[in-house]
């Protein structure tokens, strides 16, 4: 007994023999009928022209595959290309027009919600600009309707459904921890406050919910950066605190668009100027490119900025002063939803040498940086799917390997937490950290005043 | 069965070699007008086109003569004179045939017109 | 026989031409249609400026990082794409015909610089054949029909060649020429040759979300 456990924790994991317990359940409930009906709902009623054209216009040149890093950190395995993704799913569907057996489509859970991080790399390298990411994204629609989801990211979405937060964090939860937060930090500045329901003040600030159920120390901090920076700021007690928002990755695209129209709704409500989210890249894209299109916004109705966008203009604004510039070796890993969602990686480069000494470049870089391989809810598919995740992330591994930087800037929770798994499971000696996290640990600890600036 | 296949192979032989015929001496077109002419002179004897397509005395269907108004004058005809002398290399107001395209038009007209002789390209232009 | 041949050669070129045409414009109508009926969000990203900066910067070779990961493929692939037009557009017995049937022409290159293109396309068919039996990625999706595709395409092209050469059977291979060429024009609206109008929308279309929404580039 003890041998075979050991042997089999010895042999590579493969995807194929995780047993999923929301995977299995689900599937045990499906008829042929059901099946094929909610396959063909969703590829004649759902999906479009643009689907289409994707669909009949890939030539199947496979030049998709280098742009993978789940194809690369699998030995080239044939089947990880991006199109192969589809082959297997998208295509495989429409040839049996819907009538798949229930182990194609468990196959489909697994290549499509743990073999894709939607990271939209590919897209960049088809001479087509197909966005496979878009087609894996249709894939998992069609699990969601069968109810198919992996077990803990589906635990995810029925929270948001249930709390409007991805963690069962309840309402006196979350100002408790606010509260607390604030608390704390009155020890290092006396008048700080974090300012719950101001009407009208300049900013929202809208984190996701793991920050309040772990990470609450990041609140802290970035309590710290805001008095320090004189910013008039806010924060909702009520639902809508939380930017996240795991059902736009199920396929639960309901539920998904009411998560953002709540965090809208909670800057409306409070009258704020903008919103200004978190170190999270997941939740940019949700607000900022997903949730709202969904339900009829085609940009965002408030403006809205991600964390890095906000401490660039605070550090070059002088807002925020660097008392010391950061000592260690630092890189810098682009999350994907924020670089190719959003292009701020430059300017996150430029924040790194305002905070740092040293700096050393990934590569690849920029758009062109490599998933954490975390991304796409890809993490919140859980522990069934760690041993396969981590087989998956070799070639992050060896990219982080390559920088020999001893810290590892990671703009992103998803990112944060991906890389963390890779960095404690590859052995790699590297510290993660948020920008927030740096800034707070080099920043001048006084308060900004207006007039400064106006006689400089 | 070993028979049949040397027959086979004879058939082939002889097929090959009746595509060969034609690299015996041929009579050509006259095509140094053209400047560095692409492809081989055009394979043309006179009389003995003139005799299968039973011609006779007809000459003024290629030796044609046209007026200013380009109406083609019936009873006169042009066998003195080079198809180069009226139409040019390249097309002019006076002549808006060029001569590679009068060559090809009225080969090829009559040949569909008929039913008969070559009308392809690599049939003309053959190559040695 | 020879009404047969003044009909591939005449009318059927002008037929084939027109189900081209009139395919493409049909397909084109189809997708904008349906648009319009489901999709027609697409007009809100879809920016002019964001669309050719990403169909340029795609036709310049060794600009996309993709391009410059697979210099072979992609080498074979611009020169394969740019000569599959430009060989039957300024060949000479092409324009010849047209100038006879039209009195219209235009420039030609040298039968013998043809004839080296032609070579390059055909080369560029079969690499593009064993790539798809050799690279393990490519073959896993592969298909038959992928073959067809080639085949159809490098039809013309081989039997122009041994029809200019004159090496065996010269009037069937010039038939098969022709009917193949044909054959060639009148599939493309109707099967994966259509990426020949499709890709530009698609990048089009990715361009625009890259460039006008999320301010990153797209190669």
């Amino acid at each position: 007994m003890q041998d075979t456990i050991i042997e089999n924790e010895k042999k590579k994991p493969d995807g194929k023999n995780v047993i999923d317990d929301g995977v299995e359940q689900g599937l045990a409930k499906l008829t042929p009928e059901r099946i094929s009906s909610v396959i063909n709902q969703v590829l004649t009623k759902e999906v479009g022209p643009r689907f289409k054209a994707y669909v009949e216009t890939c030539m199947r040149c496979g030049l998709c595959a280098d742009a993978c890093s789940i194809f690369l950190s699998n030995d080239r395995g044939p089947e990880f290309s991006p199109a192969a993704k589809v082959k297997q799913t998208i295509l495989e569907m429409i040839k049996k027009k819907g009538n798949v057996s229930k182990k194609v489509l468990k196959d489909a859970v697994r290549i499509s919600y743990t073999e894709c991080n939607v990271c939209k790399r590919c897209s960049m390298y088809c001479p087509f600009g197909i966005d496979i990411a878009y087609m894996m994204l249709q894939v998992r629609r069609i699990c969601h309707k069968l109810e198919i989801t992996p077990l803990y990211i589906q635990d995810t979405v029925n929270s948001h459904s249930a709390t409007m937060n991805q963690m069962w964090v309840k309402e006196d939860e979350w100002i408790d921890t606010l509260q607390w937060q604030e608390e704390d930090a009155r020890e290092e500045f006396e008048d700080l406050r974090i300012p719950l329901d101001k009407d009208g003040a300049d900013i929202m600030y809208s984190v996701i919910a793991p920050e309040p159920k772990f990470q609450a120390g990041l609140i802290y901090q970035t309590a710290v950066i805001m008095h320090a920076a004189g910013i008039d700021w806010t924060m909702p007690s009520f639902p809508g605190w939380d930017n996240s928002n795991m059902a736009m990755y199920t396929g639960d695209f309901e539920i998904s668009g009411r998560i953002a129209q709540a965090h809208y709704e909670a800057a409306a409500r409070l009258h704020v100027k903008k919103i200004v989210m978190g170190e999270c890249g997941h939740a940019f894209r949700s607000v900022y490119d997903v949730g709202n299109r969904w339900v009829g916004w085609s940009m965002p109705p408030v403006n809205l900025i991600h964390a890095i966008d906000f401490y660039h203009d605070l550090l070059t604004s002088g807002r925020i002063k660097v008392k010391e510039k950061y000592k260690k070796t630092v890189t810098l890993h682009d999350p994907c939803n924020v670089s190719r969602g959003r292009g701020l990686h430059n300017k996150a480069r430029e924040m790194v040498n305002i905070l740092c000494e040293s700096f050393i470049e990934m590569t690849p870089n920029r758009e062109h940086n490599y998933c954490c391989g975390a991304g796409g809810g890809v993490i919140n598919c859980g522990p069934p799917w760690k041993g396969t995740r981590m087989v998956n992330n070799r070639e992050k591994k060896e990219q982080l390997e390559r920088t020999g930087a001893e810290v590892l800037i990671a703009p992103c929770h998803n990112c944060h937490s991906g890389l963390e798994d890779i960095v404690e499971h590859y052995g790699i000696g590297m510290e993660v950290k948020f920008f927030g996290d740096i800034i707070y640990e080099v920043m001048e600890k006084t308060v900004y005043k207006k007039n400064n600036l106006k006689e400089g | 069965m070993k028979y049949k296949r040397f027959v086979w192979l004879a058939a082939l032989i002889f097929i090959l070699s009746v595509f060969n015929v034609y690299s015996q001496e041929i009579l050509v077109v006259d095509n140094t007008i053209f400047n560095r002419p692409q492809r081989p002179a055009a394979v043309f004897d006179h009389d003995d086109h003139n005799e299968k397509a039973q011609l006779e005395e007809d000459c003024s269907i290629c030796h044609h003569v046209y007026d200013e108004n380009n109406v083609r004058i019936e009873d006169e005809s042009s066998e003195d004179s080079l198809c180069s002398e009226c139409h040019s290399l390249k097309k002019i107001p006076e002549n808006s045939i060029p001569l590679r395209m009068a060559f090809h038009n009225r080969c090829k007209q009559c040949h569909f017109k008929s039913d008969k002789g070559p009308v392809l390209c690599g049939e003309c232009h053959i190559r040695k | 026989m020879h009404s047969f041949i003044n009909f591939i050669m005449g009318p059927m070129v002008w037929i084939s031409f027109l189900i081209f045409f009139c395919g493409v414009i049909f397909k084109l109508f189809q997708v904008i249609k349906q648009v319009n009926e489901k999709e027609n969000f697409i007009y809100t990203y879809l920016s002019v400026k964001h669309s050719f900066r990403s169909i340029f910067a795609w036709m310049i070779p060794f600009l996309p990082v993709s391009t410059r990961k697979s210099p072979v493929f992609y080498t074979v692939s611009y020169l394969f794409h740019l000569l599959l037009f430009i060989v039957p557009i300024f060949l000479l017995s092409h324009v010849a015909l047209f100038e006879e049937s039209m009195q219209w022409s235009w420039m030609t290159f040298n039968d013998t610089v043809a004839d080296t293109l032609t070579l390059i396309v055909i080369f560029s068919l079969i690499f593009f054949m064993i790539r798809r039996v050799v690279v393990p990625e490519v073959k896993f999706l592969t298909r038959l029909s992928d073959f067809f595709f080639i085949l159809i395409v490098a039809l013309p092209f081989v039997t122009g060649f041994l029809a200019y050469h004159q090496f065996f059977a010269y009037k069937w291979m010039v038939i098969t020429h022709v009917i193949s060429g044909e054959l060639m024009l009148i599939l493309i609206p109707f099967t994966r040759f259509s990426h020949m109008f499709m890709a530009p929308l698609t990048r089009a279309y990715t361009g625009s979300e890259f460039g006008n929404v999320r301010h990153a580039k797209d190669w």
